[in-house]
């Protein structure tokens, strides 16, 4: 059975649509947040933002964006989580986040890596700069500084190392850095591997410069970890359907894009959207926002919410409750991938298409 | 419901037509004239030329490294708002809609998606059902793939070869294959910073020779209908004119297409010691009857090049313009987008120009020479209409090459070539050669039981306002066009071949793909439900 509620009380799908509905026509600035959904839901969101003239965000957006700035302001050299476990013979750890014990991907990269060398396993090196909270359980992996507040000043002093140009004072003795320099100059392909959620886009982008340099001799390249929630195959739907990433509004009819005046918190908390859509099909995820606006939440049935939305109607995750084409981080790209656990649960995709057959107005006019 | 498109110029080289005639369509379809038949809708084209829908055989339109443009350049997509019909978009951000819509106001009715990495053919494939009108097709890219290179390495089976190509197709939905920089993807890998034709991948001990002739009798004895699509070694560079010459040489009589030949039309002579082959290229293009090719024109203006040349692309980052950059290290080809400003005062920009315009004017049979810029790589598709009205006016040029640097003209044969183009000449290398190259057979042509694709322009002596502007355009038989405005946005579909094949090939893979990968090789397939649109794929039939 299909499952929705208005005001916390049970209502059945055209009513809770309608509702929803009644909502988007009422709104003169909706926003359509949190976007934890498959690609399909993405091009159904994407499509209502057009229609109603709504921003459109992503929960982990701010993540995304960092490294989105550094290809929008400098260039990066990146490769695949296939590449790297079969052929890395250097790791470069980035930040506390570089590695998430819980994901296969992780995993894998700790392991051996797949390709033999002439017949000879390949012997993986892996260097953990600024590991954090992780510092002491680092196992095999060479550690290089702690905090990630030191990162920034270490990166500069390396590449400065790599490069051979005179170095100012990190945290890391000098020549521990030098030896550090000399082996990651010594790979035959290393990868550097970072999590956005950690680092600001002018540590990523000196990451990246690292990198760049040390192919002027070798072979390295980057791997960025794919924030949780679909984030990377929701970012390709909004580039292919209206060129920009997310943080696009349509109140102009031409999408325009602006990551400080679309962030959806921002719209929330200066009181500027006034009605909210929340998707979240994958998990339970809440908005992080202080201020509240009304809301139809798109998420499980189970989700709890500080304050109840206005409108919830029940969503089945991709992948589980119905096939779903999402970013997988083992592969890198978008792929479909079949329900393990079917159910009637409605995709994101039917409860956007539910609700829009009850707009009271076309498309706008432009 | 019968329509009638009245008394038009029709020129429709693939059925030798080239004068005043009626053209009838009925359910989609092209008909004979039916006799005391009353037509249900009737567009007069009184004045009007008539021609099949266009069919581009080489454009960047979809996948990653399209996408990824878009994204490293928010600030071009500012540029997709109209502007006036003198100036050539310099614009990488078009979303996948109004791709469509741009194709179809020219008159184009299918488009070519020449480079799709077989493990991001999915991605591809959603892109190319998001954009309207058009129908569309893919070229899966093999070539520098481990498991090819593993086949060849240990000497396997022309039939195992066959075996994978034809899974290929069938997993990525494709209608031809494409090799890119043969091995050089692959060698850049082990360090190698060039790669040219006879030159071995160190980890297979394979040339990229061996690659190219491999792929070439697979995809010519399953009886794909498209050749063996080949973009050469050292694209871009001076002296490229030999890596085109070396690989031409090996097509020894069998099909095979050279993709963008001007990126290879370079000599080293002259004082920057950087000129043009262009003439050397296409007396060898005229002399070898089983080869075809296409252009690649460089326009001038901003645009970003796009490509799957990993190797090239790397080495051409920090000559970006403006100065960013992304470079993909992927499990087979990689890919690199490097955004470029091509302009008229730069010397080397000027000669890429000329020799462009060199090849579409040297190479005789209109045949065998395609009309491509390579979008976005030489200029972004919408720049068709002008490279159109250069080829049919030798004024144009000499308009054009008086503002060039003339040390630039000085190293082509340009100023001295007098043909042009004429309108059948150029339905036939837009319309009736690429359908016939892609084995559409019902496409490209106006006789009875073609697709009603249809393009009508007006006769204007500016050809360039001519082409930018369908007057009508018809997309199986429904008015899509009206001067050069899309009217309704129907959807179009990806054509694909599936050849047979052993199905021992389908174990044996899925077996590498969890052995190599952990993975599901169904985790890289495109199934026809994750499209979203209903019967997204046409099967085109080969000649098995």
């Amino acid at each position: 059975m299909h499952q929705a509620w208005i005001d916390g009380a049970p209502a059945d799908l055209p009513a809770a649509a309608a509702a929803a509905a009644r909502m988007l026509d009422a709104s003169r600035q909706p926003l359509i947040a949190g976007l934890g959904t498959d690609v399909a839901g993405a091009r159904a969101a994407t499509a209502l933002a057009q229609r109603i003239g709504a921003a459109i965000d992503h929960m982990n957006a701010d993540a995304l964006l960092r490294n989105l700035e550094v290809l929008r302001e400098a260039g990066f050299m990146l490769t695949t989580p296939s590449e790297t476990s079969l052929r890395a013979d250097t790791l470069l750890l980035v930040g506390p986040g570089a590695i998430d014990e819980s994901s296969e991907l992780s995993r894998r990269l700790l392991g051996a890596a797949g390709e033999r060398d002439g017949g000879r396993p390949i012997e993986r090196r892996i260097f953990w700069l600024c590991p954090g909270r992780h510092v002491g359980g680092a196992g095999q992996i060479a550690v290089i500084g702690g905090e990630v507040g030191d990162l920034p000043a270490l990166l500069a002093t390396l590449r400065a190392v790599v490069n051979g140009r005179p170095a100012g004072r990190s945290a890391v003795p000098a020549p521990v850095l030098q030896g550090v320099a000399d082996d990651l100059k010594a790979a035959r392909f290393g990868v550097a591997v970072w999590s956005a959620a950690d680092l600001d886009a002018l540590t990523i982008a000196m990451l990246c410069g690292v990198v760049d340099d040390l192919n002027a001799t070798t072979r390295f390249s980057g791997l960025p970890l794919p924030p949780p929630d679909n984030a990377v195959g929701v970012l390709e739907v909004c580039g292919w359907m209206t060129g920009f990433p997310m943080r696009t509004g349509f109140g102009c009819c031409r999408p325009d894009h602006d990551p400080w005046r679309y962030r959806a918190t921002r719209l929330v908390e200066n009181g500027e959207a006034d009605c909210v859509v929340w998707i979240s099909a994958y998990r339970s995820a809440a908005p992080d926002w202080s201020g509240e606006s009304p809301t139809i939440a798109l998420a499980p049935a189970d989700a709890r919410f500080t304050k109840p939305p206005r409108v919830h109607i029940a969503v089945g995750a991709p992948g589980r409750d119905h096939d779903g084409i999402e970013h997988l981080p083992m592969i890198g790209t978008l792929a479909a991938v079949a329900a393990t656990d079917r159910s009637e649960a409605l995709s994101v995709a039917a409860a956007i298409a539910a609700i829009v057959t009850h707009l009271a107005d076309g498309p706008p006019s432009c | 419901m019968l329509t009638c498109i009245k008394g038009g110029h029709v020129i429709d080289p693939a059925n030798g037509r080239d004068g005043v005639a009626d053209i009838w369509m009925r359910d989609g379809r092209i008909v004979d004239a039916p006799p005391a038949a009353r037509a249900d809708a009737t567009y007069d084209a009184t004045g009007k030329i008539v021609m099949a829908g266009a069919i581009d055989i080489h454009s960047h339109i979809a996948g990653w490294s399209v996408n990824t443009a878009r994204l490293m350049l928010p600030e071009f997509r500012l540029g997709s708002a109209a502007r006036p019909g003198s100036t050539p978009l310099s614009n990488a951000g078009w979303p996948a809609f109004e791709i469509g819509c741009r194709y179809a106001a020219m008159g184009f009715t299918t488009v070519v998606e020449p480079a799709v990495s077989p493990h991001y053919a999915l991605h591809a494939h959603l892109e190319l059902a998001d954009i309207p009108i058009i129908d569309k097709a893919t070229l899966a890219v093999l070539g520098n793939d481990d498991f090819l290179l593993g086949l060849i390495r240990s000497k396997e089976s022309a039939a195992a070869v066959r075996d994978y190509v034809a899974w290929t197709l069938a997993a990525t939905r494709s209608l031809g294959i494409k090799v890119i920089n043969a091995g050089g993807a692959a060698a850049f890998k082990e360090n190698l910073r060039a790669f040219s034709f006879d030159d071995v991948v160190p980890a297979y001990g394979v040339s990229s020779r061996q690659i190219v002739k491999t792929l070439q009798h697979a995809v010519n004895e399953l009886g794909v209908p498209h050749p063996l699509h080949v973009h050469c070694n050292n694209l871009g560079i001076a002296g490229s004119a030999d890596s085109a010459l070396v690989t031409l040489a090996a097509a020894e009589g069998l099909p095979l297409h050279l993709a963008h030949l001007q990126f290879y039309g370079y000599g080293k002579e002259g004082g920057h010691r950087f000129s043009s082959a262009a003439a050397r290229l296409a007396e060898a293009v005229n002399a070898a009857k089983s080869v075809t090719i296409d252009v690649g024109q460089v326009m001038f203006g901003q645009t970003v090049t796009v490509s799957l040349d990993v190797l090239r692309q790397f080495k051409a980052r920090h000559q970006a313009r403006p100065r960013k950059w992304a470079i993909l290290e992927g499990d087979a080809n990689g890919a690199g987008i490097v955004p470029y400003d091509y302009r008229p005062a730069d010397f080397y920009n000027a000669v890429q120009w000329a020799v462009g315009m060199e090849l579409f004017l040297l190479i005789d049979d209109p045949w065998r020479v395609f009309f491509t810029t390579d979008h976005p790589n030489g200029a972004p598709f919408t720049c068709y209409p002008e490279i159109l009205a250069l080829l049919m006016s030798r004024e144009l040029r000499a308009e054009w090459m008086a503002t060039l640097p003339a040390e630039a003209m000085a190293v082509t044969t340009l100023p001295a070539i007098s043909r042009e183009y004429s309108l059948v000449e150029i339905a036939t290398m837009t319309r009736a050669a690429p359908a016939r190259l892609l084995g559409l057979r019902d496409r490209g042509h106006l006789a009875a039981g073609a697709v009603a694709d249809v393009a009508v322009y007006e006769n204007e002596p500016d050809r360039a306002r001519m082409f930018r502007a369908a007057a009508l355009g018809f997309k199986q038989g429904a008015l899509v066009v009206r001067d050069g405005v899309p009217t309704q946005h129907v959807f179009g579909r990806a054509f694909a071949v599936e050849p047979g094949r052993d199905a021992a090939i389908d174990r044996r893979l899925k077996a590498y793909y969890d052995d190599r990968y952990g993975i599901s090789d169904d985790l890289i397939k495109v199934p026809d439900h994750a499209i979203g649109r209903p019967e997204p794929f046409e099967l085109i039939s080969c000649a098995q």
